[in-house]
């Protein structure tokens, strides 16, 4: 009874939701209200208001740049939850079931992640973060390489292994960068005398303005980048550490 | 042209992550002092507008505080210093020490985007916000770690969630139908569009969800676990705001995305704000009801919350300019009212251990102040003159005379009469029964966690006599909306 009616509730949502889809402008048609209204301007005038050859870049930083932010924050929200209900590591003690297990990754495994590990995290930071405005790519996705980076590494050589390297003291800080940097920006423009998030300061002209402009992008490119790659270790390592096979303090590691 | 305006940006860099009490005192009340310093500058006809990067709005996104959202914001800053100022005390008491800051970045983060949710103009902007309160929320709710605060959080996340997704959902299709994201934009554009359904099928989708974030009735089973199991200042903020940022949410579809003069859409914009009424309808009933029922304290606090919005959000669908502005009369009135309500409770908790109904016996002669806090806030949630919620029921109960709803003429007093019987109910337990223990004196609680609650009481009862303060400009804005 109680499964028939969820699904005659879910049967309709779903006609209605089919409905509204069947109604919607075709995909692929040119005169479609989402083609003709916002879009133009982006493409059109994008590269030169908005300072990025990349248009996405334009538009999630500049002229959308406030819900950029507010992602950035959601992300951090979402850090703050975990840490909150499932504590912060203790450095180099926690440990996670396969560490406790006693069986170590084999060494062919060991080497390789040695020799991958700071090619990726140049590929992140080089290629994504730094080059963001220009190609495809950009700070969220550098951030994710680089979180992924050391997920690998962590799974190589262990929980402790990788606590010990990247100490809370270093990751706290680190974890509001994303934030942090869009403030900074925000509030130079503030300096300024426009408004929070403007690119183009007043009194800079030129070739001059264009470089203040990709600087301060690529400032809040490289926040994105190292804030959500350090908190996506941050959960990573929150979640993977269990309780009971947590180290006492006074003995010596295996 | 939109009038250039930076104060309001100091509010996002205040919730930086130092978090302690004082960091996070500073930043509240400097919020709260920038916020109170536009009163006066918006009124029915008039807002305050600063565009973020500086584009305008079709293009990017607008800030843009009209009179609703100053009137929220203003509550939502005034309240919030309460509760910030009560946790000190209390949280230390609920929660492991090492989660203490997180509670304070919570506190914060939640608050921000409270605030962005209130005054921005834009709607994935307005998504974005609903996102960071509904995220922190369920942390919150859950963050004493306690078994049954997992469930009632998990519950919570799984309704949450899902509204959260068909919001966004409903989003697409509006975009998809107008190609713009900002509110008036839509709006002017939704006149003339030629996807009708596509945006009825929208505002379907948008109410639903915000249904479920205020707790109307069919989806109002998540609030009465996670509003009594959360750390009772969380409760409050829970009660007192983050649920009516549910109702905004509707407040916003309605009336300021969609309007109720369409030609396209007007039979699909009246049956849908029917149906909110008959649903707000069931809410008081059925809320009070179960509140009555209830041994648990909190938990009856919590079903009267169910009520109350009822009530607000009856007003706020009668379509008449009285029962709105009784409507939105009852947000300030309920916000107070159950944050002290709240607060109440945990200081018994805090003290003694207490949540049982019951065992509130005489409590009324060692605590005074306390319980004559809990008197005054539960006579306004019953709307007992002079109180601010007499007021409010009042208009509520004038428009329903005014659109000849006589049913809900019916609903609304019953429901009075219901909330009537489990508030007097505590307060007699806790004044009129139990011999005064002897050798007892006063033992209160401490200063911090008092003040707030006292303030907040008191404040039911200010707004209750000097209505004339917020009346008229609510009428103005009432009928502003409704001409539109």
């Amino acid at each position: 009874m109680r499964k028939a009616a969820v699904l005659g509730a879910l049967l309709i949502i779903g006609a209605m939701l089919l409905f509204a889809i069947g109604k919607m402008p075709a995909m692929n048609s040119r005169n479609a209200p989402d083609k003709t209204h916002v879009i133009p301007r982006y493409l059109e005038k994008g590269e030169e208001e908005g300072g990025a050859k990349n248009i996405v870049t334009g538009v999630i930083l500049n002229y959308r740049g406030y819900d950029t932010m507010g992602e950035v924050t959601v992300i951090f929200s979402a850090l703050c939850a975990v840490v909150a209900l499932l504590d912060r590591e203790k450095r180099g003690l926690s440990r996670s079931s396969p560490d406790a297990s006693g069986v170590r990754s084999s060494v062919i495994v060991r080497t390789v992640v040695r020799f991958a590990f700071p090619v990726i995290v140049f590929f992140a930071v080089a290629y994504m973060m730094l080059h963001g405005e220009g190609s495809p790519g950009g700070g969220f996705q550098g951030g994710a390489i680089l979180g992924a980076s050391v997920i690998v590494f962590t799974l190589a050589f262990g929980l402790p292994e990788s606590t010990r390297r990247m100490p809370l003291k270093v990751r706290i800080p680190l974890e509001s960068t994303a934030i942090v940097g869009f403030l900074a920006m925000g509030i130079i423009g503030l300096a300024y005398g426009v408004n929070f998030l403007t690119y183009l300061l007043p009194g800079v002209h030129g070739a001059m303005a264009q470089t203040v402009r990709n600087l301060m992008m690529t400032v809040i490119e490289v926040g994105i980048g190292i804030g959500g790659g350090v908190i996506f270790i941050s959960i990573v390592f929150a979640m993977m550490r269990e309780d009971k096979y947590e180290l006492q303090p006074d003995v010596p590691q295996p | 042209m939109p009038l250039a305006f930076a104060a309001l940006c100091p509010i996002w860099g205040m919730w930086r992550r130092k978090a302690c009490f004082p960091w996070s005192l500073l930043g509240v009340a400097i919020t709260s002092f920038l916020v109170w310093s536009l009163i006066g500058k918006v009124n029915a006809s008039k807002v305050v507008a600063y565009n973020v990067s500086g584009w305008r709005p079709p293009w990017g996104i607008q800030i843009r505080i009209d009179y609703m959202g100053l009137l929220m914001a203003c509550l939502i800053t005034g309240v919030g210093l309460m509760l910030l100022i009560y946790s000190w005390r209390y949280i230390v008491s609920e929660i492991k020490e090492e989660r203490i800051p997180y509670y304070y970045t919570l506190y914060l983060l939640i608050f921000t985007a409270m605030l962005g949710f209130s005054i921005t103009s834009d709607l994935f902007n307005f998504f974005v916000f609903m996102e960071i309160f509904s995220i922190t929320s369920y942390a919150l709710v859950a963050i004493s770690g306690e078994r049954m605060a997992l469930r009632a959080a998990f519950k919570y996340l799984l309704m949450g969630a899902i509204s959260s997704l068909t919001v966004l959902f409903a989003i697409a299709f509006l975009y998809s139908a107008t190609g713009s994201l900002n509110m008036l934009d839509i709006s002017s554009r939704l006149k003339s569009t030629a996807y009708l359904p596509v945006a009825s099928v929208a505002l379907i989708l948008f109410i639903a969800a915000f249904a479920v974030k205020s707790a109307l009735f069919p989806v109002h089973v998540w609030l009465p676990d996670a509003h009594s199991i959360a750390p009772s200042p969380v409760s409050a903020l829970l009660s007192a705001l983050v649920i009516k940022m549910g109702v905004l949410g509707i407040f916003r579809i309605l009336f300021t995305v969609y309007g109720h003069s369409f030609s396209g859409l007007s039979s699909t914009w009246n049956s849908i704000a029917g149906v909110v009424a008959w649903a707000a309808a069931l809410s008081i009933i059925l809320g009070s009801v179960m509140a009555i029922i209830q041994r648990d304290l909190k938990i009856m606090i919590a079903y009267s919350s169910v009520s109350q919005i009822g009530y607000i959000l009856l007003g706020i669908t009668l379509i008449s300019t009285r029962g709105m502005a009784g409507g939105l009369y009852n947000i300030v009135a309920h916000a107070m009212g159950k944050a002290c309500l709240f607060l109440v409770a945990g200081i018994f908790i805090y003290k003694h251990g207490l949540r049982r109904i019951e065992n509130l016996r005489g409590i009324g002669r060692t605590m005074p102040v306390t319980a004559g806090a809990f008197a005054l806030a539960a006579l306004s949630i019953v709307g007992v003159p002079p109180s601010a919620g007499f007021v409010a029921k009042w208009y509520i109960l004038w428009g329903c005379f005014q659109e000849g709803q006589y049913a809900f003429v019916i609903v609304v007093l019953l429901g009075s009469l219901l909330s009537a019987v489990y508030c007097f109910r505590v307060v007699y337990y806790m004044f009129f029964t139990g011999a005064g223990r002897p050798g007892v004196g006063l033992d209160e609680a401490p200063f911090t966690m008092l003040a707030p609650t006292a303030i907040l009481s008191v404040g039911t009862l200010f707004f209750g006599i000097f209505a004339t303060l917020l009346l008229p400009s609510l009428n103005n804005a009432a009928r502003v909306l409704l001409l539109k």
